[in-house]
């Protein structure tokens, strides 16, 4: 016979640990604990049993992968926390004794990130074993870029310190330079909360949010100790990422940095590129500072032509270093087939060249009351090289000045203002040459709201500029995220050519009920109820008293006059025949789903009793879905109607 | 009595004098315990007080006159002299101890002002400032004037302080020396002039070498060889240099500076990076969802919340929401304003991301209708019955129960009224006996063979066998002879007798039921001990057992018609019986008790099996003429077929009833079965049962047949099929059978 197995000696007993379970045998306190998790990457786990875990009764723990736990057993980081909280007691215990310049010397051993924003260790062999790969760590990197965006867009607090903000907006800014420099921006979308942006780094897609500019509001209970934790490790992963994107791109990292003018808010500006090797210093250096003269024009075209001709002759061993990254040598070649019969093979397509020269040919101005730095970063991203903006936005523009001829477009987002006002303006106009009046125009560019920018983004072709002039309501604009799913409602799309049989049928009800009773918009919209009722039936009261426009028969509107005139009791006869075909359709439609409904209940009742549950979530689940739809058909549809009225 | 009286005032007096006297300083009473004659003055003193009583106001002067002539003679006289006093008597006055070198008297000093503890001021009217120990006057000091007076003429003595001595009122002097000591202390040094603080160090030892060593012992090596403990002291501290643990002292600050100066190192940490693996239990983090078109600042209007929406948003718990925020139209960029809730939910993701339990749930991305079976249709699956062809009325109260005749062509039934009627196809009532005025026929059954045209019926403890006369003779005869055969063997057959000798009752008694029955056809009663629920016949048609639940250990009687014989077969069974059948080919027997049935074989006499539906309460099984699989009818409103070759578990449960399961039966020969419900329904299945034992039995649900109504909670109490077509018959509580076709 053999042995009788005790209980939680094997299997999944042995798998897991409690969180108190794996504390007390790393022998730290639960913040390091968490710490740790959040930089190791360690997560609890739910079991697939919850009962055959845990051996108290309790039924509410966390458990963890023991395997895990023991994996941090080995961890270095570890031991810096023993030491730190050896340190820890040591300055207790001198202050304790009254011992103060002990504890003071003491104190000068200890790691304060907190404080100083420097600790003692480095997460850099963390970030090796959690990201094996360059290609794992861009597949986390969409938290990372969220968190530090909105770090660098915090004030500082004692929680925060000042320096662990500067460095996160340095490390963004980096990485918005490789972006722009690499044109690996994809997509950008303005939402409610923020903008997201949506970049494809070495065939990776990441997506990330960046708040709008204003200031923070922290509502509720947010512990900023977990938020820092995480935030240094973004700050180190973030670091390597951006290094090794540099260095890809053949650039020298970290970028140059400017503090003047980063003092000046040039953000974007108070960084310059330089290659690895120093050929192409020159250049960088000129794209990156304009100024608004000629020369620099000169200068610009000049660079314009060196990149052309080493365009020209790749094969040119001293400009190895291509540091825009739009041209290069390994092009994709077209398969074209040779002989017919072969099958077609999804070939890929060099988007980013492409896309990346969206707004390649223009010159921007941003008036001083759009965002400039979002506008300046999907202008550049987008193969925009001369932005400017209003002085007061900041340094670092292509140019201040808003009479620039260079000028092609001008990105503003202002009502536009009555004439009266505008004469007023005329007067000022000529003490200051720089400013224009709230309504003047300078003539041979267009004026267009920031939506232009991000809905020409997201369809990779300048968007039709009156769409978008100011003043003008604007179109929609829509995520380009959302992956249409057959059957799922879609805005871009007519309403006619998505909804189903039923519905349309239904709505064409309504829709002539509309026509044929006019004004009246109550007694409508109690018409439709009944109707709704009714339809299953197959008999609509209500269809009575329909009339038909759409047969224009002579004859036919003679006799309906005629029977208006005789009274109601002769109306009832005439029915029109579109009514009646229509009340046939609905009828054999009722019909046809009553005899699947039957066919369905038959077969539901063969499953098993586990795949019928499967069966009725994934029907709840489609149901719901097709519910919300339907309401945003339904809506659109109504909308449709009222605007349809309200041009009549 | 005016003299006594006046002593006792004097004495009063003289006694308030001693008591101040004894109330005086300590340094007084020293000098009177010392001074012998003072010591007998005082012996005396009490008795000299009765006598100089007359005047007493003299005694001062009086004192004082002696004491000044005592004060001027006292070196001739002896040791004291003999004064009168005040009143008289003699008295011994003393002379005034000179205190010379042998004295004891250490410390006898000048005469001190004896006053004690009164304040000097109380003599300030008086010349006088206190008397000394013999009672004289003490004059005031010089003061004022006269002394300023005299210290104009002198000079100021030695050791003059100018303070004044509490004690004696006297200016206070201090010798040099004691001037001397004030002003050491007061500087803090030490009180003693001479004294020495750092005495010269006596040398114990002598620093002086010896020119003759103590020991001869050579000088050992390791004081000429260098320290090897040093030089790996040394060695790690050189080795801690060179790797930088040990730096060069700098002041704080200037460290401070530096470190913060110190770039951190930018290398490529994936220089040379190589793919692993991920863990089996790895589980990555799902990635948020990308934003909607309803997250747009400028969605389309559909998009946007109408007012009942917002408010029912509004109105719902923060935690519930479905979505966190409300889509939201803003006409320009400019006017959208900060997200309030981007701190909170990019915290809510980093809890999630490190504090939530990840578990891997494979979703099924497939279209639901997949997932439902293939059925036939069931045009494919016909023959079955589908609607009503016949209702056969007559009953009185329910049909309790139902049979079709073996050739198909009647119908018998029996119900609560405690008839048994046989009705033709169309609906004809053709035959009708009562076989009970109070119990109701509980089941009727025929006999399972062409040759002979037999119905069982049972109403009560009685088991009725009848031959109605509806066919043709030759078969009526034939049928009479085997309901009759046994009459011989029931008489002549031994009669079981008990171990003590006694008669035996036997399982049931054979009988004839009585003329007036016999004249309607039927011809045989069986009484057995308990009322009877269920009847089956064995396929031959010899045997037929009955089952009745009340009787305890008699509950299962196997009845053999050619032998009018009784048999009981089990002696205890667990649980109540419900149902027992026959095998339809083998020797066995099948009996369900409330939650299983079992299978036993009647040749070996042994258990072969124990089915385990999982109802809860059998209300009455079928076997498939196979002989393979069963179906099992249970109250808790299931249906449940067994596979016997499979498993003692259902291989599928059917759960369409709302209401209990009362009957199921198989059709005997093609491929449907049926079962009939409290609900008013009967239901028909298609069973198909192959004969390869790899394939399963494939059970398809064909059709519901509804019609009968519920009365008292009862709807079809019994179904049966025709033996050939697809046609089935159920017994309803209505009060009506219904033919199916």
């Amino acid at each position: 016979m053999p042995r009788i197995k005790k209980k939680g000696q094997a299997g999944a007993a042995k798998n897991y640990v409690t969180r108190n379970q794996a504390i007390r045998k790393l022998q730290i306190t639960l913040p390091d604990f968490r710490k740790l998790c959040i930089w190791k990457g360690i997560y609890p786990r739910e079991p697939r049993s919850k009962k055959k875990v845990s051996k108290s009764s309790t039924s509410s723990t966390t458990f963890y992968y023991a395997k895990d736990i023991q994996y941090l057993l080995h961890e270095p980081l570890l031991q810096k926390f023993r030491d730190q909280k050896s340190l820890e007691k040591k300055i207790s215990k001198a202050l304790g004794r009254g011992d103060v310049t002990d504890a003071a010397r003491l104190e000068g051993n200890a790691a304060r990130p907190e404080k100083t924003g420097k600790p003692r260790y480095t997460l850099d062999h963390v970030i090796r074993e959690r990201y094996p790969t360059f290609i794992d760590a861009l597949r986390d990197l969409d938290d990372c870029l969220s968190m530090l965006f909105l770090f660098a867009n915090l004030p500082s607090t004692s929680s925060v310190p000042a320096k662990m903000i500067a460095r996160c907006e340095r490390l963004t800014l980096e990485f918005q330079h490789y972006l722009i420099a690499s044109h690996s921006l994809t997509k950008s979308f303005l939402s409610i909360k923020g903008i997201y942006y949506q970049a494809n780094i070495k065939g990776e897609d990441v997506l990330w949010l960046v708040p709008y500019k204003f200031n923070q509001r922290i509502v509720g209970d947010v512990d900023f100790r977990i938020m820092g934790t995480f935030v240094e490790f973004y700050m180190t992963l973030l670091s390597f990422v951006n290094f090794k994107l540099y260095t890809s791109l053949g650039l020298k990292y970290p970028p140059k940095f400017d503090q003047l003018k980063d003092e000046n808010a040039a953000e974007l500006g108070a960084f310059t590129l330089e290659g690895l090797t120093l050929v192409n210093d020159e250049p960088q250096k000129q794209i990156e500072d304009h100024k608004p003269d000629p020369k620099v024009q000169a200068a610009v075209n000049k660079v314009l032509k060196q990149i052309d001709s080493k365009a020209a002759n790749g094969d040119d061993a001293g400009d190895a270093v291509e540091v825009e990254g739009e041209e290069s040598n390994d092009t994709i070649d077209k398969f074209e087939p040779a002989a017919p019969g072969g099958d077609v093979l999804p070939q890929p397509s060099n988007l980013g060249g492409s896309q990346g020269a969206l707004f390649s040919n223009c010159t921007f101005y941003l008036s001083r009351e759009t965002p400039r730095q979002p506008l300046e970063f999907i202008l550049k991203a987008f193969g925009c090289k001369r932005v400017g903006w209003d002085a007061v936005l900041g340094d670092g523009a292509f140019t201040t000045n808003e009479l620039d001829p260079a000028i092609t477009h001008q990105i503003v987002d202002r009502p536009p203002v009555q004439n009266a006002v505008e004469a007023e303006t005329e007067g000022d106009d000529n003490q200051t040459s720089q400013k224009l009046g709230a309504n003047r125009r300078v003539p041979g560019r267009v004026y267009l709201q920031p939506q232009w920018v991000w809905d020409s983004v997201n369809d990779g072709e300048l968007k039709e500029p009156h769409l978008y002039a100011p003043g003008t309501s604007l179109p929609p604009h829509l995520s380009p995220f959302v992956k249409a799913m057959p059957g799922a409602y879609d805005p871009t799309m007519p309403l006619e050519e998505q909804e189903p049989e039923r519905e349309a049928l239904e709505a064409e009800d309504d829709d002539e009920e509309v026509t044929a009773e006019g004004m009246d918009v109550a007694e409508d919209d109690d018409a439709e109820d009944d109707d709704a009722e009714n339809d299953f039936d197959g008999v609509s009261e209500d269809e009575e008293e329909e009339e038909a426009d759409g047969s224009d028969d002579d004859a036919e509107r003679q006799r309906e006059l005629e029977a208006e005139l005789a009274g109601s009791s002769v109306k009832s006869k005439s029915i029109s025949k579109k009514a009646k075909a229509k009340e046939d359709k609905l009828k054999a439609l009722s019909k046809k789903s009553r005899e699947d409904e039957e066919e369905l209940e038959r077969a539901k009742g063969m499953l098993s009793k586990k795949k019928r549950k499967l069966y009725e979530q994934m029907i709840y689940t489609n149901t719901k879905k097709n519910a919300a739809d339907e309401k945003l058909r339904a809506k659109r549809r109504r909308l449709e109607k009222e605007g349809k009225r309200a041009k009549a | 009595m005016a003299p006594p009286r006046i002593s006792k005032k004097r004495k009063d007096v003289a006694e308030s004098d001693e008591s101040d006297d004894g109330l005086a300083g300590t340094a007084l009473e020293g000098v009177l315990s010392d001074d012998e004659a003072n010591d007998s003055g005082s012996e005396s003193d009490p008795n000299s007080e009765d006598f100089n009583d007359p005047d007493d106001d003299d005694v001062g002067n009086d004192f004082d006159a002696t004491s000044v002539s005592s004060a001027d003679d006292d070196e001739s006289k002896p040791n004291y002299k003999v004064v009168k006093d005040a009143n008289g008597n003699e008295r011994y006055e003393y002379a005034e101890i000179d205190p010379v070198y042998d004295s004891d008297d250490s410390d006898a000093n000048e005469k001190g002002n004896t006053i004690g503890n009164i304040p000097l001021s109380f003599y300030d009217s008086y010349p006088h400032i206190g008397y000394d120990i013999n009672g004289k006057k003490i004059m005031r000091p010089a003061t004022g004037d006269a002394l300023d007076a005299l210290l104009e003429t002198i000079e100021i003595p030695k050791g003059w302080t100018g303070l004044t001595d509490p004690q004696t009122g006297k200016p206070l002097e201090l010798t040099r020396e004691q001037l001397e000591l004030l002003r050491r202390l007061q500087t803090s040094q030490i009180p003693e002039e001479n004294y020495d603080p750092y005495p010269d160090l006596i040398p114990y030892f002598t620093s002086i070498e010896e020119k003759m060593p103590l020991s001869s012992a050579p000088e050992p090596k390791r004081r000429f060889l260098p320290s090897k403990h040093e030089a790996k002291r040394i060695a790690k501290l050189v080795r801690a240099i060179k790797e930088g643990r040990i730096l060069p002292y700098k002041p704080p600050e200037e460290r401070e500076r530096e470190k913060g100066e110190e770039e951190e190192v930018h290398y490529d940490i994936w220089a040379n990076e190589e793919a692993q693996e991920r863990h089996i239990m790895n589980i990555p983090a799902p990635k948020l969802a990308p934003p909607g078109y309803d997250l747009s600042y400028n969605p389309p209007p559909e998009y946007l919340p109408t007012q009942e929406e917002r408010e029912a948003w509004e109105k719902m718990d923060p935690e519930e929401r479905e979505k966190e925020y409300l889509p939201a139209k803003f006409d320009a960029l400019r006017k959208v304003p900060g997200y309030g809730e981007f701190v909170k939910e990019r915290f809510e993701r980093s809890l999630d991301l490190y504090l939530a339990p990840r578990v891997r749930k494979n979703r099924l991305n497939i279209d639901p209708n997949s997932l439902l079976p293939k059925l036939p249709s069931p045009e494919e699956l016909k023959p079955f019955p589908t609607v009503c062809q016949a209702i056969f009325k007559g009953h009185e109260g329910r049909v309790r129960t139902v049979s079709f005749s073996p050739d198909g062509e009647w119908i018998a039934s029996g119900g609560d009224d405690g008839t048994v009627r046989i009705w033709s196809l169309n609906g004809h009532q053709e035959w009708v006996a009562r076989l009970s005025t109070e119990e109701p026929v509980q089941v009727v059954r025929w006999r399972p063979n062409k040759e002979t045209f037999i119905l069982a019926a049972v109403a009560g403890e009685d088991l009725f066998f009848a031959v109605p006369p509806l066919v043709s003779d030759a078969l009526e005869k034939a049928s009479r002879d085997v309901v009759d055969l046994g009459f011989g063997h029931a008489t002549n057959g031994a009669v079981p007798t008990t171990a003590d000798g006694a008669k035996k009752e036997p399982p049931a008694k054979w009988s004839r039921p009585g003329s007036k029955l016999e004249a309607a056809g039927v011809l045989l009663k069986a009484t057995v001990r308990a009322s009877i629920k269920t009847l089956s016949w064995h396929r031959r048609g010899d045997f037929l057992c009955t089952v009745s639940p009340t009787g305890q250990r008699s509950s299962v009687a196997i009845h053999t018609l050619s032998k009018h014989l009784s048999q009981i077969p089990f002696r205890r069974l667990p649980g109540l019986a419900q149902a027992a059948h026959f095998h339809p080919s083998r020797p066995y027997f099948f009996v369900a008790t409330q939650r299983m049935i079992r299978c036993y074989d009647l040749q070996r006499q042994e258990l072969v099996k124990v089915l385990q539906p999982g109802a809860r309460w059998i209300s009455g099984f079928d076997i498939h003429p196979g002989g393979d699989n069963l179906i099992v009818g249970s109250y808790d409103r299931r249906l449940l077929w067994h596979d016997l070759d499979l498993s003692n578990r259902p291989y599928k449960t059917m759960r369409f009833h709302s209401e209990a399961v009362r009957a199921v039966r198989y059709h005997r020969a093609l491929p449907l079965f049926a079962d009939a419900s409290d609900d008013g329904s009967l239901q028909i299945f298609h069973g198909k049962v192959v004969s390869d034992l790899m394939e399963n039995a494939t059970i398809v649900p064909v059709k519901m047949l509804k019609g009968h109504k519920i009365v008292s909670k009862l709807g079809v109490l019994d179904v049966d099929w025709h033996p050939r077509h697809p046609w089935c018959i159920s017994a309803g509580a209505d009060g009506t059978c219904r033919l199916w076709a």
